[in-house]
C-alpha cells in the first residue's frame, strides 16, 4: 500500500500517509500494530495557564461582588474589607504559582508571608490594636525565615537531610517558646504555660534524628527498616 | 558506604549546563525481538549488567565545582514505554538514575542521559542486555563478540576512560561558524514528540549513494539538505537565505582506537551556502561528502578535541564555581553551539549481531531528541539489511519529514514509513498550524487522524 502523493510504502491498515496526510482511499488488511502505547509521562509539568486564567477571573469576580454588596448594603465601616483582602491573599497563596510552570519554593514562601503579614496589619489597624508590631510581625518573620531556611536547605544542599530536619525540629520548638514570650508580652498571658511541653517534644524528635544522622550503622539499620 | 563516583567526560560537561527545566539531551537505542518481552526477565538481565557498566547505573550530582556521576545502588526500573520516545528526564530523574530500561510489546528501548555516553556506548549497552535477556529467555549462549560484552567480567579501565584528554592536539582550532538556517514551526503540546521511520533496504541507499560515488551518510546529508535548502527558498522568498548545514556527530573510536564507552564523538557541520547559487542534488551530496573527508582526520578532529579540553586545564576556570561554569557553557552553547547547524544526522552505521541474537531480532533502532533550538533531528541504524531513518520532531509540521523522503523515494529508494501518531483523545488539531515553508498544511503530519 502506497501513498499516491509521497509515493511512501505505508503499513497494511493504516488510513492516511503520516507524512502528507493524504487519506488511504482502500485501506486494506488490519489496523496497524500501534508502534508506542497511548500513555504519557506523568511527570512532565506545564505551567496550568488555563486554570490560572479560570481562577483569576473568579477571583476578580468574587472580589468585584463583595466591594458592590458590601458598599451598597453596609457602607465603607464594614466586614468588606476583610473579605476582599481575603479573597487577594488566597489569590497570592494559591493561584498565583498556577502561572509558572516550575513555582520556586524559596520565592513563593516569603512572598506569601508578606501577604499575610499585610492582611493581618489591616485585621490589627481595623480593630484599633497595637500587636502587630509586638506579636504578629515578628512571628511571621520567623516562620518565613524558617520555613524558606527549610526549603532552600532541602532544594540546593545534597546530603545531611537528617541532620536539617533535626535542626529544624529543634528550632520548631524554639519557634513555639517565642510565640508564647511574645503572647505574653503583647496580651499579656501567662508565660511558658505550654510552649515548654511542645519544645521538649520538637526537641527530643530532633535530637533523636540527629543522633541517628552521626551513627550510620544506626541509620543503615532504621533506613533499612522503615524505607518506603 | 563508599561509592565510586566519575568526572564527566569532556563532552558530557556540557550536558548539564544546557539542559532546561522542560528539555535535556537524551538519545535512544532500542532492538524489537521476535516475541513479546517478558518484563520479570528484562529486569533481571538489567540488573546482572550493574558490574559490568558500573558507569551507567549512576546518578547526575553537581558539586561545587563540577558536576560528577556517583554508581547508585537504585534499581533501574525497567517499565513501559510512553506514547512518545524520550519524555523529558527532569534533574530529579536524574538524580535517580541517568538511564531508562523500557519495553512495550516485543521491543527493548533504553534511554540516556547524553552525559553517560553517546551512541556507540549506548549500542553497546543495548546489545549486551538484549544478548542477557535472550540467554535468560531461551537458556542459549549468546557469544560475546562485536558490540556483545561478558555480564560476568569486570569492566577494562580503557572502557571508563575519558579518551579526549588523551587525544587533544597542542593547539585548539576555531570554533567560529556562521548561523545556518533555523527550522520551525508550531511547537506540540505535551511535550509530544512525532516520531517518523522511514526503513529502506540497505543495499538500496548503497547503490543510491555509489551512484552519486559518495558515503550513505553523505547522501542522507545532502538530501537533507536540499530538503531545507527548499524549505528555506519557499518561506524566505530568496531573501535573507542563510547557509544550510547539517551537523553529523563523528565517532573518534575508529579514529583514535579508543574502547571507551564514555563520550566519545565530536559533531562537524556540512553543507552549502545557498547564497552562492543553486546546487543540485547531486552537487550538494559530493561537496558533503568532500567536506566529510576534509573535516573527519584525526588532525583536524585533536584540534577540536584541544578546543574542549584546554578550558578545562584553565586554572581560572577549574577554580569557579560550577553554577557560573554553566552559565558560562550556555552562553557558549547558545553562540556556538547549535548556531552552525539546521539539524543533526546521527548514523550510527551498521551492527552487526552474532548470529543467535541476530536470530532473534528483528530491528535495531537509534533515536536522538530535538535539539534545543531546533525542533526537528535525524537519526540512523542499520541492522539485517535495512536501515531505520528515524525523524523526530516537537512541533506539528510534518513538511520536512515529506520532502526528505519523498526524494528518497524519487531516487528510487523504496521506502516504507512508520510512525507513533497519537491517539484521536490526546490528539490536538492543527489547522492554525504554520509549516516552515509558510504554507498551511490541515492534516498533515501526527495529527491527521483527528
Amino acid at each position: 500500500m502506497y501513498c499516491v502523493k509521497c509515493g511512501v510504502r505505508l503499513p497494511e491498515g493504516e488510513e492516511s500517509c503520516p507524512l502528507c496526510g493524504t487519506p488511504v482511499w482502500n485501506p486494506e488488511g488490519e489496523t496497524p500494530v500501534r508502534a508506542y502505547p497511548d500513555s504519557m509521562p506523568s511527570h512532565y509539568r506545564e505551567a496550568d495557564l488555563p486554570g490560572a486564567l479560570v481562577m483569576t477571573v473568579l477571583c476578580l469576580i468574587a472580589e468585584a461582588v463583595l466591594l458592590t454588596v458590601c458598599l451598597k448594603l453596609y457602607g465603607e465601616q464594614s466586614w468588606g474589607g476583610y473579605a476582599v483582602l481575603g479573597v487577594l491573599l488566597f489569590y497570592i497563596v494559591a493561584v498565583l504559582p498556577r502561572w509558572f510552570r516550575h513555582p520556586k519554593g524559596e520565592i513563593f514562601v516569603p512572598v506569601d508571608h508578606a501577604a499575610a503579614a499585610l492582611y493581618v496589619l489591616y485585621v490589627c489597624v481595623r480593630t484599633g490594636g497595637s500587636w502587630f508590631m509586638s506579636f504578629a510581625l515578628p512571628v511571621l518573620a520567623c516562620s518565613c525565615l524558617l520555613s524558606t531556611a527549610m526549603i532552600c536547605l532541602l532544594k540546593y544542599v545534597r546530603r545531611g537531610r537528617l541532620y536539617i530536619f533535626g535542626g529544624f525540629l529543634i528550632l520548631l520548638g524554639g519557634f513555639t517558646v517565642l510565640v508564647e514570650f511574645l503572647e505574653h508580652i503583647s496580651f499579656g498571658t501567662v508565660m511558658f504555660q505550654w510552649s515548654l511541653y511542645s519544645l521538649s517534644g520538637f526537641v527530643i524528635a530532633g535530637l533523636v534524628l540527629l543522633v541517628t544522622a552521626l551513627i550510620p550503622p544506626l541509620r543503615h539499620e532504621l533506613e533499612k527498616r522503615f524505607f518506603i | 558506604m563508599h561509592r565510586n563516583w566519575y568526572r564527566l567526560d569532556t563532552a558530557a560537561l556540557i550536558f548539564p549546563a544546557i539542559a532546561r527545566l522542560d528539555w535535556c539531551n537524551a538519545f535512544r537505542v532500542s532492538a524489537t525481538l521476535d516475541e513479546d518481552i517478558d518484563p520479570v526477565l528484562l529486569q533481571q538481565a538489567t540488573d546482572s549488567l550493574r558490574r559490568r557498566f558500573p558507569s551507567f547505573f549512576v546518578t547526575l550530582h553537581q558539586g561545587f565545582f563540577w558536576c560528577y556521576l556517583e554508581e547508585s545502588d537504585r534499581q533501574v526500573r525497567v517499565r513501559e514505554d510512553y506514547a512518545y520516545p524520550l519524555t523529558f528526564m527532569s534533574s530529579r530523574e536524574l538524580k535517580q538514575n541517568c538511564m531508562r530500561v523500557l519495553y512495550y510489546r516485543n521491543r527493548i528501548a533504553v534511554e540516556f542521559f547524553h552525559s553517560l555516553t553517546d551512541g556507540r556506548g549506548g549500542c553497546v549497552f543495548l546489545c549486551s542486555l538484549t544478548a542477557r535477556y535472550l540467554e535468560l529467555k531461551y537458556g542459549i549462549r549468546i557469544p560475546r563478540e562485536g558490540m556483545v560484552r561478558d555480564p560476568e567480567s569486570p569492566p577494562p579501565p580503557e572502557e571508563l576512560e575519558d579518551s579526549f584528554f588523551r587525544n587533544a592536539a597542542a593547539t585548539a582550532a576555531g570554533r567560529k561558524e556562521e548561523a545556518s538556517f533555523r527550522l520551525h514551526g508550531t511547537k506540540e503540546a505535551e511535550g509530544f514528540k512525532h516520531l517518523t521511520t522511514g526503513v529502506v533496504e540497505t543495499a538500496a541507499l548503497l547503490d543510491a549513494a555509489h551512484a552519486y560515488g559518495v558515503s550513505v551518510t553523505a547522501l542522507l546529508a545532502g538530501v537533507m539538505a536540499k530538503s531545507i535548502m527548499e524549505m528555506q527558498a519557499l518561506e524566505r522568498q530568496g531573501r535573507r537565505l542563510r547557509p544550510v548545514k547539517i551537523t553529523l556527530p563523528v565517532d573518534l573510536r575508529r579514529l583514535y582506537g579508543s574502547e571507551t564507552l564514555r563520550n566519545f564523538s565530536l559533531v562537524l557541520n556540512v553543507g552549502a551556502d545557498p547564497r552562492y547559487g543553486d546546487y543540485s542534488l547531486e552537487e550538494l551530496c559530493r561537496v558533503i561528502w568532500h567536506q566529510i573527508g576534509a573535516g573527519a582526520t584525526r588532525q583536524n578532529m585533536a584540534g577540536m578535541i584541544a578546543a574542549n579540553v584546554q578550558p578545562q586545564q584553565s586554572i581560572l576556570l577549574r577554580l569557579a564555581p560550577a553554577f557560573i561554569k554553566h552559565a558560562v557553557m550556555d552562553l557558549v552553547y547558545r553562540n556556538s553551539g547549535e548556531s552552525g547547524g539546521s539539524l543533526n544526522i546521527s548514523n550510527l552505521g551498521s551492527v552487526r549481531l552474532p548470529e543467535p541474537m541476530q536470530a532473534h531480532v528483528q530491528r535495531m533502532e537509534f533515536i536522538i531528541g530535538p535539539q534545543r533550538s531546533y525542533p526537528n533531528n535525524c537519526s540512523v541504524l542499520s541492522c539485517g539489511g535495512r536501515t531505520y531513518i528515524n525523524m523526530i520532531r516537537n512541533i506539528r509540521e510534518s513538511e520536512l519529514e515529506r520532502r526528505f523522503f519523498s526524494k528518497l523515494v524519487e531516487m528510487g529508494i523504496a521506502v516504507e514509513i512508520e510512525s507513533n501518531r497519537r491517539t484521536l483523545s490526546s490528539a490536538v488539531p492543527q489547522e492554525h498550524g504554520r509549516n516552515t515553508a509558510g504554507q498551511s498544511k490541515p492534516g498533515e503530519g501526527g495529527c491527521s487522524e483527528a
